[in-house]
């Protein structure tokens, strides 16, 4: 037993020696560190800035030194009182600094600037505090976003919020995340929506008060869509208002069935607010299914819509909505411009929108009176507006399963709620970049499933390479409704727009240029090749002295073969600054 | 014809059917009109659009109708891809999904058969 004992432990030492052997000639496994997604700063920045409040919010033009909100300001005007940005002067801008995402997909962000840091979001929601000045990284968060994300048209984020000390996001996977402006802490992280449901956010939050405001994206989803305000201190949830009325509310009779319950309508771009009437003004997408409507008879409120509603309750004082019943993903989301300004000789308060349907729209604001509409693109033909704002649709627009029709303007319009105009108040122009492009609208079988695509049929840009699809900018009066100039581009025009007090306006296109017109003769006075398509909203503001221009880059050429746009380009995101001579 | 001639012959028509592949059910609905024209609406209103173009057009979503199939190009990958989809890209699942569930799939499938532009196309 002994021998045995012995002969056993013998073996096995000899297996473990062997083993051993054996692991040291394999080369050591390498534990790597987990990628980090998180930079805080090291040191706060910003500290020179106090926080953000409503006043400064209430302003009706930015102040030079920063730009604190999506549209500019409250109006939506993104027109920066620099009168040194003139079509003279920017042909001296070069390039101060620029910086890459290292993503692809679009770059929507519309840069916000305040303390001499600059917040910028990517595709698929990384956040970037940088050095307005020099571009050097100070914070940097890249949130993971859940597997499988629904999205249904790319992976974009259009920017932050910013109030107080705080700077918000929200994601791809329907968060909305607070974060302190000083060192990139994150301070709360709430879910807007299940994104597996079909919710996203694509979207900046409008601030207001002290709640941030944002929607969710799904309409292609069948989702019920909906906005929410969320007080910035806690990120808990103050109201929600549904944009499709729930069984016996108003308005649910507008629809076939119990269709409401998978109506879409959206609210996935930003608001408007007007702080002396205490009134928030909210625009709703497309109806689901997008191009067949035969199960959702009806005119499907509030679906492409307008709603003004209290800020602090989400109660809806008006609505209107411009395309009832829509089969075409026309949305009517689009920026909103609250102008005061005589209409008919009278001094009125106005709300003014270039739709997605074609048509730029003049409303009171006041009361929701619609007032008057009239095409901005070369080519509608889908409908015509009524004297009471109401659409008489063209019988042969209607997606049909052997449709042949070319329906005007495509289902990404006209303008786009992922892209933004501006106004200048100076010259009471409204500038307005398009895509002029026309579809064949067929209509197909779909069923809803939670979660999946619910499309019901298919836009197909038929004529892209025939010169019939193209890119507008068009300067509109708002006081008569007429164009005023056009600038014509080689592909459908989906960038967002800046207006200056000097006279210029920039924007860009899918070409991978960045533009500068002059803004009473639409004559392109600067252009740079960015190489980028450009999708993003471009900003402007003035540190020590030297005056900026910052432009992200980047397109997403899925959506950009979808827009009869160019797909050679090359994706990926990067930020270009440029500055006049100090 | 003797009856161990005619065993004869069914025992060899039986080994040739043995050795053909089998038929899918794509195949089969490839030469029924009315089958291949629910595939085709099928795929105009769920699989087109902001997904893949009904042209030979590559995008995120790939094109249906040229040579290249990314995850298998017979009618079983084809109909598993639908069927299972594929993780992390914008291609769902959509077993269950369709008003007349496999069946539609299939049908969509003989649809992109005889649509298709590649001049050969993948075995079935």
């Amino acid at each position: 037993m002994k021998h045995a004992l012995a002969l056993g432990l013998a073996l096995a030492f000899s297996w473990g020696s062997a083993a051993a052997a054996e692991k040291e000639e394999q080369p050591a496994e390498i534990q790597l560190p987990p990628v980090p997604t998180h930079w805080k700063a090291e040191n706060p920045v910003g500290t020179t800035a106090k926080p953000v409040t409503a006043e400064m919010l209430n302003g009706q033009v930015a102040p030079t030194d920063h730009w604190i909100q999506y549209g500019g300001n409250y109006r939506n005007f993104r027109h920066t009182p620099l009168k040194n940005l003139t079509p003279e002067s920017v042909k001296k801008l070069s390039v101060a600094w620029a910086f890459p995402t290292g993503t692809t997909g679009q770059f929507e962000a519309s840069p916000v600037i305040y303390g001499g840091v600059m917040y910028v979001t990517s595709s698929y929601n990384r956040l970037f505090a940088l050095d307005a000045k020099t571009g050097a990284l100070l914070w940097r968060y890249d949130h993971k976003n859940g597997e499988n994300l629904r999205l249904c048209c790319g992976p974009p984020n259009r920017g932050v919020g910013i109030l107080g000390d705080s700077v918000l996001m929200g994601t791809l996977d329907a968060h909305l995340i607070a974060f302190d402006r000083k060192t990139g802490e994150i301070l709360w992280n709430t879910e807007v929506g299940d994104y597996k449901q079909g919710y996203s956010l694509t979207s900046a939050p409008l601030m207001v008060h002290d709640m941030a405001i944002i929607g969710v994206a799904g309409g292609e989803y069948g989702v019920r869509g909906y906005f929410d305000a969320y007080d910035v201190k806690t990120g808990k949830r103050v109201w929600r208002k549904y944009t499709v009325p729930g069984k016996g509310e108003p308005g649910a009779d507008s629809w076939a069935g119990d269709s409401y319950a998978r109506g879409g309508s959206p609210a996935w771009t930003y608001g408007a607010y007007d702080p002396e009437t205490d009134t928030l003004f909210w625009t709703t997408g497309n109806p689901a299914p997008d191009w067949d409507g035969d199960g959702r008879a009806g005119d499907n409120l509030y679906s492409d819509s307008v709603l003004a509603l209290d800020p602090k309750t989400g109660d809806v004082k008006w609505y209107f909505q411009f395309t009832p019943h829509d089969v075409w993903d026309y949305d009517g989301n689009t920026q909103l411009f609250l102008v005061d300004a005589k209409y008919d000789g009278k001094p009125r308060k106005l709300l003014v929108q270039a739709n997605r349907n074609g048509f730029f729209y003049v409303l009171d604001r006041s009361d929701g009176k619609f007032l008057r509409a009239t095409p901005y693109l070369e080519q509608v033909n889908w409908a015509t507006i009524d004297a009471k704002g109401r659409p008489q649709v063209n019988p042969q627009a209607m997606p049909l399963p052997d449709s042949k029709f070319r329906t005007c303007p495509s289902n990404l319009g006209g303008m786009n709620g992922s892209f933004t105009g501006a106004y200048n108040p100076d010259l009471g122009l409204a500038f307005i970049p398009s895509a002029e492009a026309c579809q064949v609208f067929t209509k197909g079988i779909s069923a809803f499933k939670e979660g999946l695509p619910y499309l019901g049929g298919l836009p197909d840009t038929v004529d892209a390479t025939a010169g019939k699809a193209y890119g507008n900018m068009a300067a509109i009066d708002v006081a008569t409704g007429k164009v005023k100039w056009r600038y014509r581009d080689n592909r459908p025009m989906m960038g967002g727009t800046l207006s200056t007090a000097g006279g210029v306006v920039f924007s860009g296109n899918l070409e991978g240029e960045v533009l500068a017109f002059d803004a009473k003769t639409g004559k392109v006075v600067w252009r740079f090749r960015s190489g980028g398509g450009m999708r993003s909203q471009p900003v402007a503001y003035e540190l020590d002295g030297r005056t900026y221009v910052a432009v992200p880059t980047g397109s997403f050429s899925t959506m950009d073969s979808f827009a009869a746009g160019v797909t050679k380009v090359p994706e990926g995101g990067t930020l270009f600054v440029f500055a006049l001579p100090k | 014809m003797s009856r161990a001639a005619l065993a004869l012959a069914l025992l060899a028509l039986a080994c040739s059917r043995a050795s053909q592949p089998q038929e899918s059910l794509a195949q089969k609905y490839l030469r029924d009109p009315a089958a291949v024209e629910r595939g085709h609406m099928i795929f105009v209103g769920t699989c087109g659009a902001y997904c893949h173009s009904t042209h030979d057009v590559e995008r995120d979503a790939p094109s249906l109708f040229d040579c290249e199939w990314k995850h298998g190009g017979s009618d079983q990958q084809i109909f598993d891809t639908i069927s299972n989809g594929v993780p992390n890209t914008r291609m769902p699942p959509w077993k269950g999904a369709l008003p007349n569930g496999d069946d539609d799939i299939w049908k969509v499938i003989a649809y992109l058969r005889s649509a298709t532009t590649c001049a050969t196309p993948a075995a079935h």
